[in-house]
């Protein structure tokens, strides 16, 4: 095979893979990203209203499924993906990257923090989910369009 | 002769006139008041601050470590202009530090400075006007307990004919109303305060109600929701129809208040991130009192 050829194939292959990774949409994976982080949350609130038995399993699952959203979310905002789909995403994040990163590096800390305490009952679990929750509206207040309904 | 008589009633006319014009941009004020037997309650004071939000337009620190500094400077950016939330430190000259009480009340209650001059509605006078004495003297003895800041207030920016505050003499004769936007169909003191507290120093209708053509709240959509008064996005509907809090109970409200986790399990933002976290210092009986309310609100006809 020559070598120009075997040269515009690699051309082609990695032309061919950024269109794969252009294919998949950031706006809806990051979409289920966030439901899941909204059922891991209802799972916690559900406990400290008292409307579902106190269970430190799914504690620990909810959170570890928060730690996972604080890990990657911050990926799933690239520059190309502000508007699209029915993405809520305000046009902030991207002019102040620097306080979005912020905004969820609070959020992971909080996270940790409820890990690191471990809790064991309801009474554990509150003043942690609250750390969480304030970091949640940290970002929904300046990063997220509200709904139109 | 008829030509002089047609003018000397054209001059009555002119004269009769203006009078009435003098009276209807007058300020309405109140000349005095006994607060001789008022005795003061901080607690309920600051209890007041955070039901009326003051601090979510005034306070130049958003830091809660750091002492609240009534600066102002906040721009609210409106169709008719950009409105800016003035120094209500405790500055004698650029604050509110030298005001009676009496002038306090009558700026929450009426809408007018202490020299007589219009407030434009940007200032919620519209619904502190629903507050009790008590309330008001308690929350002025609070805020004069906050430092001072000598910073300046910034001049309002307003379009034409709204940069003209003696419009709103008649304006206020016509919409400024005291008296409660529900009438309530049961007595009951919860219901009663939550009515109280929304619609008096909570003043949610300011932005969950839609606006009429003149500015003001049109009562008749209460809690409906409309388009945000900032004029980007819409501010939901807050009545118990399906499309407000239909499907929330009592507690889901009271909860989301506390805490700001919806009955969808979604977490607040934007602008009602700051609305929530001071109600959620306020007692739980007063959230409550909120929820009961607001479940009584019936949705627009």
């Amino acid at each position: 095979m020559h070598k120009q050829s075997l040269i515009l194939l690699t051309i082609a292959a990695t032309l061919l893979s950024s269109l794969a990774i252009r294919a998949d949409d950031p706006i809806s994976e990051r979409q289920d990203l966030m439901d899941g982080t909204r059922d891991a949350l209802k799972a916690m609130v559900k406990m400290v209203r008292g409307e579902a038995e106190f269970d430190a399993d799914t504690v620990t699952n909810s959170l570890n499924t928060m730690q996972n959203t604080a890990a990657t979310a911050g990926d799933l905002f690239p520059p190309g993906s502000e508007t699209g789909g029915d993405t809520e995403a305000l046009p902030s994040i991207w002019s102040d990257r620097e306080g979005f990163n912020q905004a969820m590096d609070h959020f992971a800390k909080a996270v940790d923090t409820a890990l690191a305490a471990n809790p064991q009952s309801v009474a554990d679990l509150n003043p942690v989910l609250r750390g969480i929750t304030k970091t949640c509206k940290g970002c929904h207040d300046d990063y997220r369009q509200e709904k139109d309904n | 002769m008829p030509f002089k008589r047609n003018v000397r009633w054209w001059l009555t006319g002119l004269a009769i006139s203006c009078v009435l014009f003098w009276w209807l941009i007058q300020p309405l004020t109140l000349d005095s008041l006994n607060l001789a037997d008022e005795s003061v309650n901080l607690v309920n004071g600051e209890h007041m601050f955070y039901a009326g939000g003051c601090a979510a337009c005034h306070a130049s620190t958003s830091d809660g470590n750091q002492p609240l500094l009534l600066t102002g400077g906040q721009a609210l950016k409106t169709r008719f202009g950009v409105f800016y939330a003035p120094n209500i430190s405790t500055n004698p000259e650029n604050g509110i530090g030298n005001w009676s009480t009496l002038e306090f009340i009558n700026a929450m209650r009426y809408g007018v400075s202490p020299q007589g001059q219009h407030y434009y509605p940007s200032f919620p006078y519209t619904s502190y006007t629903r507050m009790s004495t008590r309330d008001l003297v308690d929350l002025k003895a609070y805020l004069d307990t906050l430092p001072a800041d000598s910073s300046q207030s910034l001049q309002h920016d307003l379009k034409f004919p709204y940069n003209h505050r003696w419009l709103l003499g008649p304006w206020k004769r016509l919409l400024l109303d005291p008296s409660p936007v529900l009438e309530l169909d049961r007595e009951d003191a919860e219901l009663e305060r939550g009515r109280y507290l929304v619609e008096g120093p909570g003043h949610c209708g300011e932005c969950h109600t839609p606006r009429n053509m003149f500015g003001a709240m049109d009562l008749n959509a209460w809690l409906s929701g409309g388009p945000s008064p900032e004029g980007k996005g819409r501010i939901p509907d807050i009545t118990s129809g399906p499309d407000g809090l239909g499907d929330w109970s009592k507690a889901d409200i009271s909860y989301f208040l506390e805490t700001g986790i919806d009955a969808e399990f979604d977490v607040v933002g934007g602008s009602m991130v700051e609305v929530q976290e001071n109600i959620s210092r306020l007692s739980e009986a007063d959230r409550n009192a909120i929820a009961t309310y607001l479940k009584s609100v019936n949705s627009k006809p």
